[in-house]
């Protein structure tokens, strides 16, 4: 457990020195949001959030419960279409197409950004078929297709070497740990450009959610990452650029280094200190 | 241990007590009621003593032989006032039911006996019981055995002998070759004369159907003919096999005494078997029990279903469950898919599953009037105009059969099905779901791949409901397809092999009809709880294998633990 801990610690100073090179005006530009305004019913969850998240980077949003950062992260893959009262205004731009056109094919947007949720969700199926799903939803039939991708998943969500030899037996099998990295080995499998995370590691242990975040740091040189977490520290150790909402305002969003240690809002350090929420 | 009433009144035992007794009284019941029908159904196979005595009533005197089916006290006073002439020493007198057997002799299977005037009951080692094709069990003393009308044995006598054990090794020979040569002859009438016969049906109805389409090509009809010539060829063929088989069928014969003293001569091709219960070990009485048992489960019927075995109904009961099962499963599935994942949620979509509720409640001979009107006449009726015209004016799908009374009970059970499935669908954890559409999988694929399989165990469930539904469903049958005795299984070697236009057997029917409709109430009986008896063992046994697969299916689909 020390020995644990330790790594975690150098981890984190690692990240920080990173995060300190960094400026929004520099980076490539994944997805824009403009003007998003959201509607349950009556109820407006969110109120005109502007914000562009860069590529290839890890971008965290924190915030109290229920300021809307995960309805803002399901508006990014159109998560939020199932649910029937919910309505949306404004823009979200994947590298510059308008993911609310009429006439886009969600199926095919949800591949390009794909998601990870607050529970590990694997489908009663072997390992390898959870892996597979979504290419055979794509329609590859190709064995050797199919095997080199699962195992290029794996490794990459680094599960390769514990279920290598098991692979097909259930998911359902698994630690709750080892079914996220499924999960994330799943969802990149596909090869999305983008991988939003809603909350990832809120329900595992601790051991399990620093391999997360090890994995996170390690796929952010391939995805364009979005997460979104209960937990500062968290946001701290993973995150290039952090977002803080507030009752579905955007209040601050920047570079997360300067957000922690010098936020420009009053409402940010109040909530970074730990004066609420 | 003294505690008040009041205090145990809250300790919460009394309810405890209340809710095993309320078991207890419910596993008495459906233990007894199993019992009941065990026992009265499966003692009718044991070999029962024959027994002999003088009974003198009324000045007339006469020796009885037979088997003592049940015995009853009666109130002596009330016999007295039927005018029978009773001592009036003892409050009850016992009164038996006897079968005497020979209805060819006696006009009459069975017959009540007095105790009180029934002497000298012994149980002759020597009386033999013959159970026959026609006319019931016969009882007496063999006399002798004749081939073709000349006697090859005699014995006069009414005691165990060498002589007697020879004679009767050699009518247990005789009738086994009888037995074989029965056997040839019905595989010859019902498999190849009757697959010939279905033939030339077929060619009858090809050759109506090439004159109604106006086919003036004289071919076909003359291949028609020449395959009808070969037919006729081979069907003369096997008309003098049967002919040869019936002569050596008839050639022998016994002779036996019954029991006013009259030698009655009988064909050995009347009899199924032969036995001397009053002879038999326990050993040989078991083997005998298990060989009825056998024959009773598969067996055709014999004399109005009071002889003989059900095969028929069992395997026509079978047949249609599963048959209905085919049905009703993709039928309830869709249905409670567009329900549950498609339909917009609201005041019709609640209306529709109130309907479907009350489907459930509707009787089930109100199905079979639709299922008749609806199915037969309506549908099978415009079948046969578009499909079999040239059968008409004798109706294919347009008369009740195997195919209408699956659909109706299908029918019936539909809503068990959409209920269960629903149910199932509304289980599958909503981030199951959200996990494959994120993927890129659309609605319908979510459903295909990942919902549906899921839901697979609640399906089966119910399956295993309307199963259990449909086979013991009677009321609407009578209107859609069952028949008394139906002439050949809707499964044969005959193309297509299932005959979903045939009528068919049924175990629910086949009680009422043995218990209410038969001709020979006593005999039938018995028949009745050991039909009842194995109505419950195919239900169960249909029911254990669709619980059977909804177990594998939920091991392969465990539900997550969210």
């Amino acid at each position: 457990m020390t020995m644990e801990a330790k790594t975690h610690a150098i981890d984190i100073s690692a990240m920080q020195r990173q995060n300190q090179t960094l400026r929004l005006e520099d980076e490539t530009i994944a997805l824009t949001v403009r003007d998003l305004e959201l509607f349950y019913g009556e109820k407006r969850a969110l109120h005109g959030v502007n914000m562009d998240i860069p590529k290839n980077r890890v971008t965290a949003f924190i915030g109290p419960s229920g300021c809307g950062k995960s309805t803002l992260l399901r508006c990014f893959n159109r998560m939020n279409d199932l649910v029937d009262s919910c309505s949306i205004n404004g823009q979200i731009n994947l590298y510059g197409d308008n993911i609310y056109e009429r006439g886009i094919d969600v199926a095919d947007l949800r591949r390009r950004v794909g998601m990870v949720f607050q529970k590990p969700n694997p489908f009663p199926k072997s390992i390898y078929e959870n892996v597979a799903y979504g290419l055979r939803i794509q329609g590859i039939t190709k064995k050797r297709v199919i095997d080199e991708t699962v195992e290029w998943a794996l490794k990459s969500a680094a599960l390769w070497d514990e279920v290598k030899d098991r692979l097909h037996e259930s998911a359902l099998g698994m630690s709750g740990g080892q079914q996220q990295r499924l999960v994330i080995a799943r969802t990149i499998a596909v090869k999305p450009e983008v991988l939003l995370l809603d909350e990832p590691a809120s329900a595992l242990d601790p051991i399990s959610t620093l391999k997360i975040e090890e994995l996170i740091h390690e796929l952010k040189k391939d995805f364009t990452i979005v997460i979104v977490t209960h937990n500062m520290q968290q946001a701290a150790r993973v995150s290039d650029y952090t977002a803080f909402m507030y009752m579905g305002d955007l209040i601050e969003f920047g570079v997360t280094d300067t957000l922690f240690t010098n936020p420009e809002k009053k409402q940010t350090e109040d909530y970074i200190t730990g004066r609420y929420g | 241990m003294n505690i008040s009433v009041k205090e145990w009144f809250k300790s919460g035992s009394p309810w405890v007590w209340m809710n095993a007794g309320a078991v207890a009284v419910s596993m008495i019941m459906v233990v007894g009621l199993l019992g009941l029908i065990a026992v009265r159904g499966l003692s009718h196979f044991w070999p029962a003593d024959i027994v002999q005595g003088n009974y003198t009533q009324g000045g007339e005197q006469r020796v009885m032989i037979g088997e003592m089916v049940e015995s009853a006290e009666v109130l002596t006073k009330q016999l007295i006032e039927a005018g029978i002439d009773l001592p009036e020493t003892s409050e009850y007198s016992t009164r038996h039911l006897m079968k005497i057997g020979n209805r060819d002799v006696n006009g009459t299977d069975f017959t009540w006996a007095l105790e009180y005037y029934f002497k000298d009951q012994t149980r002759p080692e020597m009386l033999f019981a013959a159970e026959r094709h026609e006319w019931g069990n016969f009882y007496g003393y063999l006399r002798s055995v004749k081939e073709a009308g000349q006697e090859v044995g005699r014995y006069d006598d009414y005691d165990k002998s060498d002589a007697y054990l020879a004679l009767w090794a050699e009518l247990d020979k005789r009738i086994e070759r009888v037995l074989d040569i029965h056997d040839d002859i019905l595989d010859i009438e019902k498999g190849e004369i009757g697959a010939i016969n279905y033939e030339l049906e077929r060619l009858r109805l090809k050759e109506r159907g090439l004159q109604l389409d106006n086919v003036t090509d004289q071919r076909p009809y003359d291949e028609i003919n020449q395959r009808r010539k070969e037919l006729d060829q081979q069907y003369e063929g096997l008309q003098q096999r049967l002919l040869d088989l019936y002569t050596q069928i008839n050639r022998d014969s016994l002779t036996a005494e019954v029991s006013t003293g009259e030698v009655v001569e009988i064909q050995l091709s009347k009899i199924v078997r032969v036995f001397r219960p009053n002879d038999m070990g326990v050993g040989q009485k078991i083997l005998h029990y298990f060989a009825k048992l056998w024959e009773f489960v598969s067996d055709d019927p014999r004399e109005a279903n009071t002889e003989g075995g059900i095969f028929p109904a069992i395997f026509g009961t079978v047949m249609m469950v599963i048959l209905m099962s085919i049905l009703v499963t993709p039928f309830g599935v869709v249905a409670a898919v567009y329900l549950r994942e498609y339909a917009k949620q609201g005041f019709i979509t609640r209306l529709i599953r109130i309907a479907v509720n009350n489907l459930a409640g509707v009787p089930s001979i109100v199905y079979g009037v639709f299922g008749l009107g609806f199915f037969v006449y309506f549908l099978g009726g415009n079948i046969d105009d578009l499909f079999f015209p040239e059968a008409k004016p004798s109706p294919t799908f347009g008369t009740p059969g195997l195919m209408w009374a699956s659909l109706t009970l299908a029918l019936l059970t539909v809503p068990v099905v959409i209920v269960a499935t629903e149910e199932g669908l509304s289980r599958i954890p909503r981030a199951v779901r959200e996990g494959s559409l994120a993927l890129g999988a659309t609605k319908f694929e979510t459903l295909i791949k990942v919902v549906l399989p899921m839901a697979s165990p609640a399906m089966m469930t119910g399956v295993i409901l309307a199963i259990a539904r449909a086979a013991g469903e009677v009321a609407p049958l009578m209107l859609v397809g069952v028949v008394k005795l139906a002439p050949s299984l809707p499964l044969d070697g005959n193309y297509p092999f299932i005959h979903l236009d045939q009528k068919f057997m049924h175990l629910g029917f086949h009680i009422y009809d043995v218990g209410f409709q038969s001709p020979n109430v006593e005999a039938a009986r018995p028949l009745v709880y050991a039909t009842a008896l194995l109505l419950v063992a195919v239900i169960a046994l249909l029911n254990l294998s669709a619980i059977a697969i909804r177990n594998h299916l939920r091991e392969k689909y465990k539900a997550l633990e969210m």
